[in-house]
């Protein structure tokens, strides 16, 4: 009985602060001047407008996808599967672009490329303008999304490929030099992961709103966002979300129809996988992976750095609030991200009740809508005189953390909780043990390191997040990313840059405190 | 002589797994290793395949030397030496006829000789009928002979097999040694064969070492 009230709890509580403001969206975009109405659709799909930015964001989410497989799989390959000497180092600088918010990384790139740039200061105003041009074009948001979601695919190959069982390998390598091993055997056996990671990279790309604002260039979120901040117009926004809601729920179904079911059971028998000696090779492909990361990574950072010398008492003294802020949201979302997503992750893990893949649809739903789109289901559904006191309070921004990230957490635990034989609960079942005994003596206990990863993930996803609280965000209570983002058109370059150094610097935090925990403590 | 081992080490983590072992295999012999589990048997064979590096000691395979101290000299596609793994390493997302056209195809065999050698291979292990099957599709045995064809396919001048029934029930598990001697017979190829287990080893052996600890304990020929 307790279990399913737990169980069932969670997943009743997503639908309610996340599902049920989307289908009200739904809803009330047929709604005009108070009757049932196509007038809204009638609306976007006249406009050529919406066609332009419907191509831009196809456009725009389908290269981004294309460019970060053909960069990021090679490099999860040598990052993993070779002896490349320096790959943690190299690993830990391709991450950093993920666990900052994206805008950053592209005002970083406006300090580097743009008219007043770096760039531009060595080369003169004839190039800083040519730069600049670049960077405000299709081609400039398409880079710096690339860097962004690089690590994406990275992260993934690598993953899949770790789990891929070593004698698949061992046998070809009987026969065959490494080259066909990795073209015939390796990377189809992981396909469905790669194809996974690009259809997540076109998700989290189509959903961007920070880097298309900042570089203007106009797609569904960022016209949505502006429909309703700028001209205070919600069925306009309304209508601009409901595109990117339909593109979300194809990409959710290509998902589940087409890859869930399709990656292969490897049965690994051992930990161990094989490494392919690069010989002489091993210095072109260092020096290549060098390049790459110095580019994509290095570079924007050690330009941030360097511009926000001297700006950063006005950084503090302009947003201490809005740190303490940050850090107390994130705090308290990731905490409320770990209990609502650990039982929907055991749901998930043990296939338990039927709804258990519904339950796993909806969360993964909400986690590839544009935080926009949920902003605005979120403002729909609680902006009335009866609930104002959530639209006005921390709880709204909190609900949107729920609503965007439980997927996260829930995938998390999932896959944590795969690693614990069922023998565990089991044991303690037959000795007597009820569920709640089991869960918090045997489960949970097995578990930390998923429910740590879990929290520390969901904490930088709260942290970064622009999309939502830039929408639904109540006076006086804007998060760093959001102030940024507002004192970024009048305030000095070095207080911003600063702002930004000091953001990175608090999302790095508790990945600090988590190294120095994983190296002292026996688990 | 087809396999000389000479003074053989392997280190993991400082600890010795391989000590000093020396081992001859002649050619068209079932020698079988036998001993507990970590005893270092599994070790030896992947270090034969080239799968391994040894630390100390040399292999040589028809007289050239392929391994030695630290370095593989032949690489493992260039040793001719199959291998059947406890897992047996079908690969799943190709069909049973693609699982051993690859092999040959790598070694740059014509379309022709290989549709010849996979029918000539596939007719002896009788699984004519499921040459368009996938892996997952097959029963254990079936599973087993393929992964068997895939080596033999190749025409080895080895073949190396780590504890290839070890998961199957113990009534399967006959047939299909009886089903290898008769391969065994028809194919005339040098096999090292892996178990821990003594009745197997003893059905399937002309020849038995018992080793522990990466040492060679015993050696012995079955009645």
């Amino acid at each position: 009985m307790l279990r399913v009230f737990v169980l069932l709890g969670s997943v009743l509580l997503l639908i309610f602060i996340g599902f049920i403001p989307i289908l009200f969206l739904f809803i009330k975009s047929f709604i005009a001047d108070g009757r049932f109405s196509f007038q809204n659709y009638e609306l976007l799909f006249d406009s050529k407008r919406t066609w332009i930015l419907l191509l831009n964001s196809l456009s725009l989410s389908s290269a981004t996808a294309f460019i970060t497989l053909i960069l990021g799989v090679p490099l999860g390959v040598l990052l993993t599967k070779t002896d490349l000497p320096l790959k943690r180092f190299f690993i830990i600088l391709f991450i950093i672009p993920l666990i900052i918010s994206p805008y950053i990384l592209s005002m970083a790139w406006f300090y580097t490329l743009g008219r007043g740039g770096v760039v531009a200061g060595l080369l003169g105003e004839e190039i800083g303008a040519i730069t600049s041009n670049f960077l405000f074009s299709f081609y400039g948001v398409l880079f710096v999304m690339v860097s962004v979601y690089l690590p994406v695919a990275i992260i993934l190959t690598m993953t899949y490929l770790r789990t891929l069982n070593p004698a698949l390998e061992e046998a070809a390598r009987l026969s065959s030099k490494w080259f066909y091993i990795l073209r015939d055997i390796s990377l189809p056996l992981i396909k469905p992961g790669i194809m996974l990671s690009g259809l997540i990279v076109f998700v989290l790309t189509l959903g961007e709103l920070g880097v298309p604002l900042f570089l203007r260039f106009d797609v569904f979120p960022a016209e949505s966002f502006l429909q309703f901040s700028a001209f205070y117009n919600f069925n306009a926004a309304i209508a601009m979300a409901i595109p990117l809601g339909i593109i979300t729920i194809i990409v959710l179904i290509i998902e589940r129809r087409f890859l869930r079911k399709k990656v292969f059971q490897f049965g690994m028998t051992r930990m161990d996988y094989l490494i392919i000696p690069l010989k002489k090779t091993k210095p072109i492909f260092l020096i290549a992976v060098g390049l790459i990361s110095s580019i994509i990574v290095i570079l924007p950072l050690s330009v941030l750095i360097a511009k926000s010398i001297g700006g950063y008492p006005e950084a503090v003294k302009n947003s201490v609030d809005s740190i303490f802020r940050s850090l107390f949201y994130a705090g308290f979302g990731a905490t409320l991200l770990v209990i609502i997503g650990f039982p929907m992750g055991y749901m998930l893990e043990h296939r338990a009740y039927r709804f258990y893949y519904t339950a796993d649809s909806i969360a993964v739903f909400l986690f590839g809508l544009p935080g926009a789109v949920i902003g605005i289901g979120l403002i729909g559904m609680w902006n009335t005189p009866s609930t104002n006191f959530i639209y006005t309070s921390m709880l709204i921004i909190l609900f949107g953390y729920i609503a965007q990230y439980t997927a996260l957490s829930e995938r998390i635990t999932a896959s944590a909780l795969s690693q614990i034989p069922d023998s565990m609960e089991e044991s303690a079942q037959l000795a007597g043990a009820g569920w709640l005994r089991r869960l918090f003596y045997i489960v949970i206990p097995l578990s930390k390191r998923g429910i740590i990863s879990s929290w520390l993930v969901g904490f930088i996803f709260c942290l970064r997040d622009l999309g939502i609280t830039m929408m639904v965000y109540p006076p006086q209570m804007d998060t760093l990313p959001v102030r940024i983002f507002t004192l970024m058109a009048n305030s000095p370059e070095e207080t911003i840059a600063a702002l930004c150094v000091i953001m990175f610097a608090i999302t790095l935090m508790p990945l600090g405190g988590l190294m120095v925990i994983t190296r002292y403590m026996r688990w | 002589m087809v396999i000389e081992i000479e003074h053989l080490h392997k280190f993991y983590n400082g600890k010795s797994v391989i000590r000093d072992l020396s081992l001859n295999i002649d050619k068209s012999e079932r020698l079988v290793i036998l001993g507990p589990s970590g005893c270092g048997k599994t070790t030896l064979l992947r270090m034969i395949a080239g799968l391994v590096v040894p630390d100390r000691g040399y292999i040589k395979i028809d007289g050239n030397v392929v391994s030695k101290d630290s370095k593989i000299i032949v690489e493992p596609e260039n040793r001719e030496v199959g291998m059947i793994f406890q897992d047996l390493a079908l690969w799943p997302h190709m069909t049973v006829y693609k699982n051993l056209e690859f092999g040959l195809k790598a070694k740059g065999i014509i379309r022709e000789e290989r549709e010849s050698r996979i029918d000539e291979v596939i007719e002896k292990i009788r699984m004519r009928e499921f040459k368009n099957a996938y892996p997952a599709e097959l029963s254990g045995g079936q599973q087993q002979r393929i992964a068997i064809a895939r080596s033999l396919v190749l025409k080895p001048k080895i073949l190396l097999m780590d504890e290839p029934l070890a998961h199957l029930d113990p009534e399967l598990r006959l047939v299909l040694q009886k089903e290898f001697l008769k391969l065994h017979e028809d194919f005339g190829i040098t096999v090292c064969y892996v178990t821990h287990n003594r009745d197997e080893a003893y059905n399937l052996a002309t020849r038995i070492i018992f080793i522990e600890h990466g040492e060679i304990l015993k050696v012995t020929k079955p009645i």
